[in-house]
């Protein structure tokens, strides 16, 4: 099990590579963690264009969206970034009180956004070369 | 018929007095061309008609313009003339037997002038007319009969549609209730953070002050403004957000009238509607093939809704997996074939679970879920488990299985925010054919309110999400524990399970770890059992079989806790704790209120601010721990 920082929290991520029939062949946690970055791709792309719209349910319907699968996958850091933009995007701060300023909502989600692409982009990087994938 | 009585009303209307029909009449009996058809009898005080035949087909279209006798003595009628009939006994007809002879007192050939006094009658009570007695008895039976068919198919399609309208109030009524408890959820939530960071500010202005003593007087809420200037960033103001936030919260009072009702029309539907639900469902279960059947069961087979027996079977179906599965013989404890069945058996032997845990079948588990990599790792964790998975993209699809085939499934997980259908309403569609089944929410949203409205809608368990297998393990040892090949005493399955799930993590747990969530024991899913004010929540554990608890609506039901879960001492662990209320700054944790039995914040709380700083540092292993299995911290 390789170290990935706080990036991935190791007791979830451990249960998805354990349903692998060998540490040789992970024929279920690789496709499954590739297939993972593509839908946070896709995913980005789809809030950007959000994000232009200012259409803040949508941000937050993307972000629970994804938080989801970060979280199952035990993707901690993204699954923050994405709790930030479910949560903005309902006009609420982290802790849950209201947020009425449309614009440092958008803000704020302009900025997680931004962070959680470069978190992602690092651990795919991570990934791949953990599942020895060539890009 | 109709001209005519036109063509009297009008004569009437026109103000005179006398008749036109029986003007006409007389005119008639005047012409003495007609003698052989119609005449004054011999004593001029009745005129007969001879043959009727002629006289309907010749004289009435001349002088009535029309050639319906029937109308013609019902006109007669009105004008209360009357049939003449003739003794039998004194065999005398003396125009023979199909003459027609009517009488009026007034009515006279010699008495022209005393036909102004012939008046219509008066609306009066409607005899049958003469005419009609003409049907014979049969056939007005089966007017009778065909209209009465009508009606009653008036009647069922009413019914029907008052059938639709009801479910459709419930479901109304049940989401406006479920709205009303999350918005008080929120509302207290907000609550509670208000208070949580007044406290923090009142903290932070009195150390101020104990630094600035001169201030020290100041240190009232109604802070004077004019010390702003000595403070520069003016914190010692309360909050005007918090102060905002609080007033909104406090403006916004529910009307507890419409509350009431609300409560009340639930809590009714609750009691009519699950009991008889529950009761037909053998009904449901006998329908053969797989063809179409509605989302909303059939109102014709709900014994509720029908005016008529039908010739459906309302007996218990043997084969119903309520009963199947109680017989209280001993069933075979394994089965080589089946589990040879098992493809995963074959592929994951050397995984924890060596052999199959399963008897003489195998779990076959809906995992509904929208998201595909979790929809992928609950399968595959369940194939894992040596289940068979079906999976359904939302809600819809979720439906659609179970109502395709409503007994296939012996467990549903579900997932709650889904497109298209969200779990909580699929759960309740689900439910009016499928009672029994558990259904399983899996959510990250298991705040108490939030799992309350998921009892409230039949489901029968949390899956705090992201799930771990363990967790999946447990679900499906509690609530599948018949379908074990080696059932287990309650206490055996949480005791087990509950180490499974507080061991995986590295290294020996922090002392707040244990706290949080009351000891390893409650780790994996505690959530069953967080009640409102102590009650406890936990709908049922094996030793009872499943199937026999009338499990799905269980929330209102004290059922007894499992052996190794002290519910006092979870609560008063939660009080306690720290987890509850750990405010990351920056951090992306939000606090969670699973347990609203710390509502009051006093100086306990500001105690726990910095532990629970302390605790929210980013260190994955420790976060882990406390957000860990029962993953609390997500809003929805």
């Amino acid at each position: 099990m390789p170290d990935f920082g706080d990036h991935v929290d190791n007791t979830i991520f451990s249960q998805i590579l354990e349903m692998d029939e060998s540490e040789a062949d992970r024929d279920f946690s690789g496709p499954l963690v590739l297939n993972f970055f593509d839908q946070a791709i896709e995913t980005f792309q789809k809030m950007e264009e959000a994000l232009a719209e200012k259409d803040l349910d949508t941000l937050s319907g993307l972000g629970h969206f994804l938080k989801g699968s970060s979280a199952t996958l035990g993707f901690n850091k993204i699954r923050d970034s994405c709790q930030v933009i479910q949560q903005y995007g309902h006009q609420l701060t982290v802790d849950g009180s209201t947020e009425p300023d449309e614009n440092v909502c958008l803000q704020k989600i302009t900025d997680a956004l931004k962070a959680v692409k470069v978190d992602t982009k690092e651990l795919d990087k991570a990934m791949k070369k953990f599942f020895e994938v060539t890009e | 018929m109709p001209p005519l009585e036109s063509d009297l009303a009008a004569a009437q209307a026109a103000g005179n007095n006398s008749s036109d029909f029986v003007r006409k009449l007389y005119k008639m009996l005047e012409d003495p061309s007609y003698n052989s058809v119609v005449r004054w009898s011999a004593d001029g005080d009745s005129f007969v008609v001879l043959e009727n035949e002629k006289f309907t087909k010749t004289i009435l279209p001349k002088h009535f313009k029309h050639s319906n006798f029937a109308s013609f003595v019902r006109q007669l009628n009105k004008y209360d003339f009357h049939k003449v009939r003739h003794n039998e006994e004194s065999g005398e007809t003396p125009y023979g037997r199909d003459a027609w002879e009517f009488r009026h007192p007034e009515f006279r050939a010699d008495r022209k002038d005393n036909l102004d006094s012939i008046r219509r009658k008066a609306p009066a009570p409607r005899k049958a007319p003469a005419a009609e007695d003409a049907f014979p008895a049969t056939q007005q039976i089966v007017v009778l009969s065909e209209s009465l068919a009508a009606t009653q198919h008036q009647i069922q399609a009413l019914q029907e549609q008052y059938f639709e309208l009801a479910q459709t109030n419930k479901v109304l009524v049940n989401e406006v209730v479920s709205l009303q408890k999350m918005v008080r959820a929120q509302s207290q939530v907000s609550n509670e953070l208000i208070t949580h960071l007044n406290n923090i500010e009142d903290r932070r202005r009195s150390s101020r002050h104990s630094a600035h003593s001169s201030h020290s007087s100041h240190s009232g809420p109604s802070f004077h403004p004019g010390a702003l200037g000595l403070l520069p960033d003016g914190a010692d103001e309360p909050a005007p957000e918090l102060r905002r936030a609080r007033e909104i919260l406090n403006g916004v009072s529910a009307d507890s009238q419409a509350d009431r009702e609300l409560e009340r029309l639930s809590v009714a539907y609750h009691q009519n509607g699950s009991p008889a639900e529950s009761g037909t469902s053998s009904v449901m279960f006998t329908q053969p093939g797989p063809g179409p059947i509605a989302l909303v069961h059939d109102p014709l087979n709900d014994p509720r809704h029908m005016v008529y027996p039908v010739g459906q079977t309302t007996g218990i179906d043997p084969f119903h997996s309520d009963h199947i599965h109680n017989i209280p013989y001993s069933r075979p404890l394994s089965n080589p074939n089946v589990m040879a069945e098992g493809p995963q058996q074959m592929t994951t032997p050397p995984k924890e679970q060596g052999e199959s845990v399963w008897g003489l079948k195998r779990p076959r588990i809906l995992l509904v879920e929208d998201d595909k990599t979790c929809a992928r790792i609950g399968s595959k964790f369940l194939l894992n488990m040596d289940c068979s998975v079906e999976t359904a993209n939302d809600g819809l699809e979720a439906v659609d299985k179970i109502n395709h085939e409503s007994n296939r499934f012996d467990l549903i997980f579900m997932d709650i925010i889904m497109p298209h259908l969200d779990g909580v309403s699929a759960t309740a569609m689900i439910r009016m054919v499928a009672p029994r089944i558990p259904i399983i929410a899996m959510t990250s949203n298991i705040r108490q309110e939030d799992i309350q409205t998921y009892f409230n809608f039949g489901m029968n368990d949390v899956l705090a999400k992201p799930f771990t297998k363990d967790g999946m393990i447990r679900i499906l040892k509690k609530h599948l524990s018949y379908m074990l090949k080696d059932p287990q005493p309650a206490g055996l399955v949480s005791d087990d399970t509950g180490q499974h799930v507080g061991g995986p993590g590295p290294g020996p747990g922090p002392a707040a770890s244990s706290q949080t969530y009351g000891g390893g024991g409650m780790a994996g899913m505690t959530i069953a059992t967080i009640g409102t004010g102590g009650q406890v929540k936990f709908e049922q554990t094996p030793v009872q079989s499943p199937a026999t608890t009338s499990s799905w609506h269980s929330p209102s039901q004290m059922t007894h806790t499992s052996p190794n879960v002290d519910n006092g001492g979870y609560m008063s662990a939660v009080g306690s704790g720290s987890g509850g209320m750990v405010l990351t700054p920056g951090g992306t944790q939000r606090p969670q209120f699973a347990n609203q039995v710390v509502p009051q914040v006093g100086t306990p709380n500001i105690g726990r601010i910095p532990e629970g700083m302390a605790l929210g540092d980013d260190r994955p292993e420790k976060r882990q721990r406390l957000y860990g299995p029962s993953q609390g911290s997500f809003v929805q």
